[in-house]
């Protein structure tokens, strides 16, 4: 019996700089070279059985995000996050690894919201903040197929804080409503007039649940 | 070493410039396995360079190897470097930022060593680049002989290429010639003695033209007879090699192979473990170069590859392997050796991939086990149409060889098989061109009779590639003219007619390559020193990535060809006399002058020659004393 395993990671530094799917690549090779009894596919090209929650842009950091894998068979929680940790890279790190409960979606169908630190090369004042989430609607437009389409953003931004050199976002995620932490700086700007640019962004943490309550992907 | 924190490191660009260009992980290394070091600890800092983009040059298994050579030694720290693709080009010159090694994002103007490994003639325009964004002078004379070492890197080249490297002299200190396992300890040492001793740049390329293997080209003079061919070179100094001889690893085993290869984060080229199981060809093909150059036939034994292939599992994390060879068949202990990997790689569930393979009852058996027969097409290279045409350039393959592999194959379940064919090969006639496409048609005509109906997965589908062939020094056809443009055009539309006059045309397909860049490779593979400048003309002109065809500039190389140099006639088309003197005469590359001028006899009266392991050709190897030479016997 194969079991699912959820494991928290973060990217800091330079390591920032590799895609989505050079870091699915590059966790399927720490993987390997592990030796975690990884379950694979069936067929001529067997491929490990792993999936992240949430994609990683290009430059984007985080201190919390997820990662899910098919194990055949495994010792501890603990021994997994260890044996991840002594084949890593510089900048990433396994912070904690947890078994699935059966019944439990997917991380990728889990993902409801996130928080964000956006490191800008300038500010917003209290004003400006609150003005711009006193707006019922915020719009932004979005490229698809079928051409540009308009979407409210204003649901999807629950928190947003200034820090010293930057903002603090807390915003939905996943398939109903999808908020990108540059949306809002792009808003901002328009309300503003003013043309701060991001420094950095910073995943702090991916969190499930619905409108009752949320909770981090790790915890059930 | 590693208490070095990776994740602090300072990148040369800031965010906002890796932001604005194409995969910013070319460029900002840390990659596993990649080496750290200590500045304090080290005293000569080498840069090695793969003149292409990140995802080539990481492909590429000598540098590799040489990597992670260099970087055992404790007091070497060698990095990396390729080429800036040109959104980056770009961004270095409009910032005024000096192009920068992967490892530590420090300049490369500052190392002591710029290592460039010259792969393919296209590239060339490339070292300019190269040098150009490091602020390192173009030509080497202008690099401050009479001043100190360590004012500018010493640039340093090898790989194929410097088998004639001429045309590129003007631009490089010193040409590595051979096999880089066994002089870079000797060069180091000399290079830190003349340093500490305040030698200037001068006196130690006169010094490192002592060591064998070593081509300092600005110590040799160059003249030239009045119809422009060479008359000689010319040691400046007494003690200086009148040629230098190539430099070879007598015993594969016991060199360093590199078992913690880095593995790029983005998607390489070769983005699997490369195993290399020999060195050196039997096979004398006449118009390949990589079968002289790398004489004599020399391998490593099964019991080590299995150590290192199970080294490469544990340190790299691939998920795919591949042999890296010549000819792969040609290796004595094949069959064990792939039971031993099938077996290894079947537990570790890793895919082998069989480049290279000579097409048999047993090499199918083999793949059959290893690979998806329906996803899989054969490769055969027969490199001509015609039986007489293989005979000219000593193709050992015969029609009945083909036949017999595509017929297993095709009972086998594989209805997909590629052809690769050159055009204008030396005493080509209209026969031999419209030989390829009914060698095509045939082998199509054998499905239909071996397969039954009823188990055709669908139609055959043949594809035929040709390429246009370009002579090359060290090869029985270095003597022999080009085809111009407009034959190869010709000769490209007369497959293509002469196929769709076939039988089983709807099973047929064929591809030509560009006729452009196979002229420009042709002057650069047997040019000298006077078409430096026409390169230097091209670079500053635009061209860049050559062996990109979307970034390759055709008028510009005519224009820089006819502005410098003795033209196109003279380098290309012209059939060459036997007593010639060839720029690359300079170099030894053990194979002699004589036997290949016998072999270009023999390719004109269609005469094949035996393969090394049936009869000694007295090719001139056997001064290396290894490999396959010694049982063989002269």
């Amino acid at each position: 019996m194969s079991e699912t395993i959820r494991i928290k990671f973060t990217r800091t530094g330079p390591v920032s700089y590799i895609g989505h799917l050079d870091l699915l690549r590059y966790f399927q090779k720490i993987i390997a070279k592990s030796g975690i009894d990884i379950k694979y596919s069936q067929g001529f090209n067997p491929h490990q059985l792993v999936s992240f929650a949430y994609p990683l842009g290009v430059s984007m950091e985080t201190l919390g995000d997820y990662m899910d894998m098919e194990v055949e068979s495994f010792e501890s929680t603990d021994s997994i996050v260890e044996s991840l940790n002594s084949v890593m890279n510089e900048g990433i790190t396994v912070v904690s690894a947890s078994v699935v409960p059966e019944g439990e979606p997917t991380a990728m169908a889990s993902v409801f919201m996130a928080d964000y630190d956006v490191f800008t090369d300038g500010i917003f004042d209290e004003n400006e903040i609150s003005d711009y989430l006193a707006r019922k609607e915020i719009f932004i437009l979005k490229e698809s197929k079928k051409g540009q389409t308009e979407s409210d953003i204003r649901p999807g931004i629950k928190e947003l804080k200034s820090f010293d050199g930057g903002l603090f976002m807390r915003l939905s995620s996943g398939s109903s409503l999808n908020v990108k932490p540059a949306s809002v700086i792009e808003t901002l700007n328009s309300f503003t007039g003013k043309n701060v640019s991001i420094d950095l962004i910073r995943r702090l943490e991916i969190y499930k649940g619905d409108e009752n309550g949320i909770k981090p992907l790790g915890e059930y | 070493m590693s208490n070095i924190d990776l994740s602090k490191r300072q990148l040369a660009l800031s965010h906002k410039l890796l932001m604005s260009i194409d995969k910013p992980a070319r460029y900002t290394g840390g990659e596993p396995n990649s080496v750290y070091k200590t500045k304090s600890d080290i005293r000569l800092r080498f840069c090695m360079c793969f003149p292409d983009i990140y995802e080539i040059g990481m492909s590429h298994l000598g540098i590799s190897i040489l990597y992670g050579m260099m970087n055992t030694y404790e007091d070497v720290w060698c990095e990396r470097v390729f080429s800036p693709w040109t959104d980056l080009d770009k961004v270095l010159r409009d910032n005024d930022i000096p192009l920068f090694a992967l490892e530590s994002q420090d300049p490369v103007r500052d190392f002591d060593f710029l290592g460039i490994t010259l792969q393919y003639e296209m590239c060339y325009t490339n070292i300019l680049q190269i040098l150009d964004l490091s602020g390192i002078p173009l030509r080497s004379l202008e690099r401050e002989y009479d001043r100190p070492l360590g004012e500018y890197p010493v640039v340093i080249g090898g790989g194929p290429c410097i088998y004639n490297a001429e045309p590129i002299a003007d631009f490089f200190d010193i040409f590595y010639i051979g096999e880089g396992e066994t002089r870079y300890r000797e060069l180091f040492d000399l290079y830190l003695e003349c340093k500490e001793k305040g030698l200037t740049r001068g006196e130690f390329l006169h010094k490192a033209a002592l060591i064998p293997g070593m081509y300092v080209p600005s110590l040799y003079e160059v003249s030239y007879n009045d119809d422009n061919t060479v008359r000689a070179y010319r040691p400046v100094y007494d003690d200086v090699p009148e040629s230098v001889r190539k430099e070879v690893v007598t015993e594969l085993d016991d060199v360093f192979y590199q078992t913690k290869p880095v593995v790029p984060f983005i998607r390489a080229t070769q983005d699997r473990i490369v195993l290399e199981v020999m060195r050196g060809c039997i096979r004398g093909c006449r118009f390949c170069q990589a079968g002289q150059i790398y004489k004599p036939i020399r391998y490593r034994s099964v019991d080590k590859l299995i150590e290192y292939a199970e080294e490469l599992i544990k340190n790299t994390g691939y998920e795919e392997m591949s042999l890296a060879s010549l000819s792969t068949s040609d290796y004595p202990d094949l069959k064990e050796l792939l039971e031993r990997l099938i077996d290894l790689c079947n537990r570790k569930k890793i895919n082998i991939s069989l480049p290279s393979l000579r097409i048999d009852a047993f090499s199918l058996d083999v793949m059959s086990k290893v690979q998806d027969v329906r996803k899989t097409s054969l490769t055969f290279a027969p490199e001509a149409g015609s039986q007489r045409m293989r005979n000219v350039i000593n193709k050992g393959l015969t029609y009945e060889n083909i036949a017999d592999g595509a017929s297993k194959a095709f009972m086998g379940g594989w209805n997909k098989v590629k052809f690769y064919f050159m055009l204008g090969l030396p005493f080509e006639t209209e026969e031999d061109i419209k030989a390829i496409p009914q060698l095509g048609n045939d082998i199509a005509a054998l499905y239909y009779e071996t397969v039954p109906k009823e188990k055709r997965m669908g139609r055959v589908q043949i594809t035929m590639s040709t390429s246009f062939f370009i002579p090359k020094p060290f090869t029985a056809f270095q003597w022999a003219p080009m085809n111009n443009m407009q034959q190869f055009i010709d000769k490209a539309e007369l497959t293509k007619h002469t196929m769709l006059e076939q039988l089983n045309k709807k099973s047929l397909s064929y591809h030509w390559h560009e006729a452009g860049t196979s002229i420009v490779e042709g002057v650069l593979a047997r040019g000298d020193r006077r078409i430096s400048e026409a390169i230097v003309y091209a670079y500053k002109n635009g061209c860049l990535f050559d062996a990109w065809s979307e970034e390759y500039k055709h008028h510009i190389w005519m224009e820089a060809f006819e502005k410098y140099g003795p033209g196109l006639d003279y380098y290309i088309f012209r059939e060459r006399d036997k007593d010639e003197v060839f720029p690359w005469d300079v170099i030894d590359c053990g194979v002699s002058k004589s036997y290949l001028y016998r072999e270009w006899e023999n390719a004109r009266a269609g005469k094949v020659t035996a393969n090394c392991r049936d009869k000694c050709a007295g090719c001139g190897a056997f001064v290396f004393d290894c490999g396959i030479c010694p049982g063989v016997g002269k």
